[in-house]
C-alpha cells in the first residue's frame, strides 16, 4: 500500500527515507517535426540511449532491469507501493515550443527492420501474452490500460505506407488499431503515427471499440508503398502523466499529492520513459530535462 | 459512465478506462476581430480542418475525422490543458483567450448572407446525442458588410416555428470566424439569441436576411462541455535581452469544477475561442484532453 494518511506520508519520507529524486536528461538527435511527437528513448543522455536491440518481430519486454538503460527509481518495494510526489519538466531549444512531455511506463517493444519495413504485407509478431502472473511484464494485468505507438529508430526512408497493428485485448479477443498513415523520411525518434496530416493519431493508436488495453501484439500490416529503408519500433506503454512546457528554458512543476486522482503509482518493475510533443520543429541538439520525486510507505 | 466517488474515478484509470488525446490547430494568416469568436475546428492541424463543406442548406454532421479523437464511449472529461503559440517572437495578440470545448452536433452550411429571400433549411439529419443545443454563426468566407437576419427554428421542447430576434452580423476577413454580433452591431457573443423563453435549438427551419451581409455562413448547433482561459502566449524574444514567455491553462474537472462533465460517445469535439488580446492570425493552439469512464 502507499500511505495511510498525510501524516504517514510525511513520516515515511522524512523519518524513514522512503523517497528520492530521479533525473532524466536527453539531447535530441535530430530535428523534430512540427505538430508531431518524439520518442526520447534513443536520444543520448540519462539514461543512456536505448538501441532497442532485439530480433525482428519478437516482443522484448522492458522493466527496471533493462540492460539498455532505465531510470533507477529505487527498485521494487512490494508489499509497499511507490508513487510520484511531483515532477518538473523543461526543454531548451531554439525552436519547437511550446511542448508537452508525457511520462510512460515502457512495457516492451517490437523492432521491424530491413524487409519488414521495406515490403508491405503482414508481419507476424512473436509474443507471449501479458497475463496476471505477477511477473514484471505483467505489471498491468492482462495489459489493462496499455497503449501503442510506433517510432523511427534512425532516419526512416521515403514513402508513407499505411499501417494497422493487430492485437489481442485484455480479454484475449482479437482487435485491430485504426489505420494510420506513416511518415515519410521521419527523423530518429519521430513517432510516425503522429502529426497534423490525415490518418494521424496523437500520440497513441486508437484501439477497437470497447477495448481498454493490449495483452498481445499479433502482427503489423503495411499497405501501399513501403518505406524505402529504415527501422521502426512499435512500443507498448502505460501512459502515466503529461505536462506542458510553454517556452524554452521555462520549468513546469506538477504536484501529484494534491491531484485527483492523486499519487500516480510507479509499479514495481516500471521502466519510466518519456515522449515529447512539439508545436514547431524542435531543433536538433535541443535538450529535455525531467526530474521527479517519488515516495513509498509500508 | 459517471462516477460516484474518487475511488471509482481512480480505478477507471487502473482498468484502462481512460484516454489521452492531443490536438494542434493553426489559425490562418487572416486577421480576426479582437474579442470576437473564432471556431478552431475550421483551421488546419490535428484534427483536420472542418470547412462545413457539404450540400448548401442541408443539415449535416461534422465528419468524425474533423473532431478531436476520443474512443467511442460515453466518458467524462478529466482534464484539458492548452497553450497558445504566438505568431512571432514579439506578437502578444493571442494572449487572453476564453476557450470553450464543444460537441459539434449538426450544421447548416452555405447560407447566403447576400440574399434577402427566405432560405429554407433541408432536414436531412436530426440532432444527435442531445435533444438540443446552442447555435453559432460561422463565416465560410469573408463578409463585406454588416447584415441583419432572423431565423426560425424548433426549440428545446420540440415546438416549431419559433423566431429569433433580429440579429446583426459583422464584417470578417475570412472563414472560421463568428459573424454573430447579437442584437446590436459590434457586439460579441458566441451563440445566437433566441425567442423569449427558449433555451436552445433542436433544428433550424429557415434564415431570412433583411440587410445583406456580403458573404456565406454556416449555422452550427453545438453543446458546450467546458470553458476555460489561456492567459499568456508562448514565445521567445530574439533580440535584446532574450526572454521566454508563456503559460499553460489546465482545468482538472474534479478539482476546479467539482465534477467531470460528460462527453457522449461519438462526440465531435472542437474549440471556440474569444481572442481578447487582438487578432489570432497565425497563432497556434495546442492541447491535450484526458478522459475517464466507469464500467
Amino acid at each position: 500500500m502507499g500511505w495511510t494518511s498525510q501524516d504517514d506520508l510525511i513520516n515515511q519520507i522524512t523519518n524513514n527515507g522512503k523517497t528520492d529524486t530521479v533525473v532524466f536528461q536527453k539531447t535530441l538527435p535530430a530535428a523534430g517535426t512540427a505538430g508531431a511527437w518524439t520518442d526520447l528513448g534513443n536520444a543520448t543522455g540519462v539514461p543512456v540511449a536505448a538501441t532497442f536491440g532485439a530480433a525482428d518481430l519478437t516482443f522484448t519486454s522492458t522493466d527496471n532491469t533493462w540492460s539498455e538503460g532505465t531510470l533507477y527509481t529505487g527498485g521494487d518495494v512490494d508489499p509497499a507501493t511507490k508513487h510520484f510526489l511531483n515532477a518538473g519538466i523543461s526543454c531548451v531549444a531554439a525552436a519547437g515550443a511550446p511542448w508537452f512531455i508525457m511520462a510512460v511506463d515502457h512495457i516492451g517493444y517490437v523492432k521491424l527492420s530491413t524487409t519488414n519495413v521495406t515490403t508491405t504485407g503482414t508481419k507476424t509478431v512473436t509474443m507471449t501474452a501479458i497475463g496476471s502472473s505477477g511477473a514484471k511484464v505483467d505489471r498491468y494485468a492482462n495489459g489493462e490500460g496499455l497503449r501503442m505507438y510506433m517510432s523511427a529508430l534512425g532516419a526512416l526512408g521515403a514513402n508513407a505506407p499505411t499501417c494497422i497493428v493487430n492485437y489481442l485485448d485484455t480479454g484475449g479477443a482479437a482487435g485491430a488499431t485504426t489505420t494510420f498513415t506513416s511518415t515519410a523520411s521521419a527523423t530518429n525518434g519521430s513517432i510516425i503515427n503522429t502529426g497534423a496530416a490525415a490518418n494521424k493519431y496523437n500520440p497513441f493508436l486508437p484501439l477497437a471499440a470497447g477495448d481498454t488495453g493490449v495483452s498481445d501484439i499479433v502482427s503489423v500490416v503495411w499497405a501501399g508503398t513501403a518505406h524505402a529503408s529504415g527501422t521502426v519500433i512499435l512500443h507498448l506503454v502505460k501512459p502515466l502523466w503529461t505536462g506542458p512546457v510553454p517556452a524554452t528554458g521555462l520549468y513546469s512543476k506538477m504536484d501529484f499529492c494534491n491531484a485527483i486522482p492523486s499519487f500516480r503509482q510507479i509499479k514495481d518493475g516500471a521502466n519510466i520513459m518519456f515522449i515529447m510533443f512539439q508545436t514547431g520543429a524542435t531543433t536538433s541538439g535541443g535538450t529535455v530535462f525531467v526530474d521527479f520525486d517519488y515516495g513509498y510507505g509500508g | 459512465m459517471g462516477f460516484i466517488n474518487v475511488a471509482e474515478y481512480a480505478n477507471a484509470d487502473a482498468a484502462g478506462q481512460c484516454w489521452v488525446t492531443q490536438f494542434r490547430k493553426a489559425v490562418t494568416s487572416t486577421a480576426t476581430i479582437t474579442s470576437s469568436y473564432v471556431d478552431y475546428s475550421y483551421f488546419a492541424g490535428s484534427p483536420l480542418a472542418n470547412f462545413y463543406a457539404s450540400t448548401p442548406l442541408e443539415a449535416a454532421y461534422v465528419d468524425s475525422t474533423r473532431g478531436i479523437y476520443l474512443p467511442a464511449v460515453d466518458q467524462c472529461l478529466k482534464n484539458i490543458t492548452v497553450m497558445t503559440s504566438a505568431a512571432s517572437a514579439t506578437s502578444t495578440t493571442n494572449q487572453r483567450q476564453k476557450l470553450m470545448l464543444c460537441d459539434y452536433l449538426m450544421y447548416y452550411p452555405f447560407i447566403d448572407t447576400d440574399s434577402t429571400d427566405q432560405q429554407d433549411m433541408i432536414q436531412t439529419v436530426t440532432i444527435p446525442r442531445y435533444t438540443s443545443g446552442y447555435v453559432m454563426a460561422i463565416a465560410q468566407s469573408a463578409s463585406s458588410t454588416i447584415g441583419q437576419f432572423t431565423f426560425t427554428y424548433t426549440n428545446q421542447d420540440g415546438v416549431a416555428g419559433r423566431t429569433s430576434p433580429n440579429i446583426f452580423t459583422q464584417i470578417v476577413a475570412g472563414g472560421g470566424q463568428s459573424v454573430n454580433a447579437n442584437i446590436s452591431a459590434n457586439g460579441f457573443n458566441p451563440f445566437l439569441p433566441l425567442q423569449a423563453g427558449d433555451s436552445s435549438v433542436r433544428s433550424i427551419e429557415s434564415v431570412t436576411f433583411t440587410a445583406v451581409g456580403g458573404g456565406l455562413m454556416a449555422l452550427v448547433i453545438v453543446k458546450p462541455i467546458q470553458t476555460f482561459v489561456v492567459n499568456a502566449e508562448c514565445r521567445r524574444t530574439t533580440s535584446g535581452n532574450l526572454e521566454s514567455y508563456g503559460a499553460a491553462a489546465s482545468v482538472d474537472s474534479v478539482i476546479h469544477r467539482a465534477a467531470a462533465p460528460v462527453i457522449k460517445s461519438g462526440a465531435i469535439l472542437g474549440l471556440l475561442s474569444k481572442g481578447m488580446g487582438g487578432s489570432l492570425a497565425s497563432s497556434i493552439l495546442v492541447g491535450y484532453i484526458e478522459t475517464l469512464w466507469s464500467v
